[in-house]
């Protein structure tokens, strides 16, 4: 059974569609990435999924778990298992993280009907998953993104993945501006969490970030709808080729 | 009435007046036409609102004024009047409290002025100085009204800090919409001497503020910080003048401010660095947020240098909520109302992160929830 049916989704954003009927299938365990080159509209879809205010479906539908998707608050999504790592993690000054991550966990947990954690429990949780990226436990400590490198700001969107748990995470250009050292500790923490009751939506620009952590299926992406689908192997290909290749076989086979 | 108001609380000539006037004339006006009895000194202040002010870590070191009038009966000095005092009381000309912090023997000191209505709209005047001789001191300055009638507050204040010294003033005002308070404090630092001040400004009818620094010689340092929050119908001005007279002086000025409803908010910041006043490190940063459409925020931040080797810089900023913030938060779980508070609380606690002291942090916190979070409850 799918966790994510998206179907024939059109998406107008100021007036402009970017989404032409997209179509795409994810099931439990499985890690999809979408390539495809800028203005393909990837950042969109990750944006759609989360519930971004400001996109308008005009066609398709996106079911998850068995529920309309599209019909539920950005709260309501990350509280049934959504989550979006943003390719800009935006700076909130003033906001202590503990504070933030704890507020958010435990009405993620309300939501669900869990229990929700005390101080203790929640700082155990914390240093547990600060381990695993190796990311200082002052990063807590400090405001949400708040003076934080571009590096740090993606790391700490894959610690607060890690600590929130979700079901189907998409990863939103998480590999832009990294630097080697920076990409493996990321993939790492993605790695660590592959499970088969979880699923990955990777949205990435290159194939670099697939070196680390190895997709199922590949998706290429281009003007709003997906072109072309393979395996890991695809990633290479466009690699070597270059998304004018896709685009020419495409017209060639619809030729 | 209204122009006798106004030339009891402006300063200068009349155009003077009526410019440092211009966003609160309205206000203004409104409690001119009012008449008011003179509020009753020994009026009994309710006990929710003695409540308010009788904070655990300030025991012993609390001076309660009741509409003006220092009142020995709600003030607690034990710890303050013990055989070296902390503080002397004393009187100044036509019955100014005057509150001497002698050197070497400061810690905190709590003031509180209350408003205490009675059956007819009420005024009170009065006038206080603290002087700080030497040392570290901390003083706590609350305002308070219990609900009720108008009620119109007017207290005039004198700061000064003797050379070397450094006086942490932390302020919370928290009034009811019946209440209006008129606060003008003239500072005065002395060589190396340090003002550093963090004002929470909430409610009241009409709340002016004006505070005016004078870094009169070497080397002395200030530091503004402060919020207000307007919600409802309250209108809150606050006027904020430093004067740079000497060589390497320092002010350093951060403020937020909050409307929501129809809450309207003034921030008039001025520097001015006089001729000769070289080495001058002068900072002006307000940053201001609109919660709705009927709120209304003029930020008007002024530089006036007159010296040569001068660093100076201000910005001034209004704006409404950052909504990629908000879907931020919203995107990790935060529910909407309770993203938006955070947002807010977030925003104004930048103001209020310098302060190491987590008994006062935990009380700005929770005027913040009182005054700001209520924002959090309505979408724009």
């Amino acid at each position: 059974m799918n966790m994510l049916t998206i179907d024939n989704l059109h998406v107008r954003v100021a007036g402009k569609e970017i989404l032409k009927g997209l179509t795409l299938a994810v099931r439990a365990g499985e890690v999809h990435a979408i390539m495809g080159p800028n203005g393909a509209g990837k950042s969109t879809l990750g944006h759609v999924l989360a519930g971004r205010e400001g996109y308008e479906v005009t066609q398709g539908r996106v079911v998850y778990d068995d529920r309309d998707l599209l019909e539920l608050a950005p709260e309501q999504r990350a509280a049934a298992g959504v989550f979006l790592a943003f390719q800009y993690p935006v700076e909130i000054p003033g906001v202590n993280n503990t504070y933030f991550l704890k507020a958010a966990l435990n009405a993620q947990r309300k939501a669900r009907g869990e229990p929700e954690l005390d101080a203790m429990q929640f700082l155990k949780r914390v240093r547990e998953k600060l381990s695993v990226l190796h990311m200082p436990e002052e990063l807590m400590n400090r405001a949400v993104n708040a003076g934080f490198s571009g590096g740090e700001k993606k790391r700490n969107e894959i610690f607060q993945m890690a600590l929130l748990e979700p079901k189907l995470a998409i990863l939103d250009e998480t590999d832009s501006g990294l630097d080697i050292d920076a990409l493996r500790m990321v993939a790492d923490g993605v790695n660590a969490m592959r499970d088969p009751q979880r699923a990955f939506l990777v949205i990435t620009h290159y194939q670099r970030l697939l070196d680390y952590i190895v997709p199922d299926f590949v998706h290429v992406m281009v003007d709003g709808r997906i072109v072309e689908t393979g395996g890991a192997e695809l990633a290479h290909q466009l690699e070597a080729h270059g998304y004018a290749w896709v685009a020419e076989r495409k017209l060639a086979g619809a030729a | 009435m209204d122009a006798a108001l106004l030339e009891e609380f402006g300063l200068g000539d009349a155009r003077e007046r009526a410019e440092s006037w211009r966003y609160s004339a309205q206000a203004l006006r409104a409690l001119g036409a009012q008449s008011f009895v003179a509020a009753d000194a020994a009026a009994t202040p309710p006990p929710a609102l003695m409540e308010r002010c009788d904070w655990a870590e300030t025991r012993g070191r609390r001076l309660v004024f009741v509409n003006g009038r220092l009142s020995a009966a709600h003030s607690d000095w034990r710890a303050l009047a013990q055989a070296r005092p902390e503080v002397r009381i004393d009187s100044g000309p036509a019955g100014a409290t005057v509150i001497v912090l002698p050197a070497g023997r400061t810690g905190l000191l709590h003031i509180v002025w209350a408003s205490v209505p009675g059956a007819a709209p009420g005024r009170w005047n009065a006038t206080c100085a603290i002087r700080l001789e030497g040392g570290t001191a901390h003083v706590i300055e609350q305002h308070l009204a219990a609900p009720g009638a108008d009620v119109l507050g007017a207290l005039g204040s004198e700061l000064e800090v003797a050379a070397g010294a450094a006086l942490h003033l932390t302020v919370l005002s928290d009034l009811p919409a019946a209440a209006s308070l008129y606060r003008r404090v003239r500072a005065t630092l002395r060589e190396r001497g340090v003002l550093c001040t963090t004002h929470a400004l909430g409610g009241g009818r009409l709340q002016r503020f004006d505070f005016a620094c004078d870094l009169a010689q070497p080397e002395a340092r200030c530091e503004l910080r402060g919020v207000f929050a307007a919600q409802g119908r309250e209108h809150i001005d606050a006027h904020l003048e430093v004067r740079h007279a000497a060589r390497d002086t320092a002010s350093d000025v951060l403020w937020r401010g909050v409307a929501d409803g129809r809450g309207r908010g003034v921030l008039h910041g001025a520097i001015r660095v006089e001729s000769g006043a070289d080495g001058a490190d002068a900072r002006l940063q307000t940053k201001n947020l609109l919660l709705s459409p009927h709120a209304e925020i003029d930020a008007q931040p002024v530089l006036e240098i007159h010296a040569d080797e001068v660093k100076a810089s201000h910005g001034a900023t209004v704006g409404r909520l950052d909504e990629r913030a908000l879907f931020y938060l919203r995107s990790r779980g935060v529910p909407e109302r309770a993203a938006r508070a955070m947002l807010i609380e977030g925003f104004c606690r930048e103001a209020f992160a310098v302060l190491d002291d987590a008994a006062l942090g935990a009380r700005l916190d929770t005027w913040l929830a009182t005054h700001v979070a209520a924002g959090g409850e309505r979408r724009p």
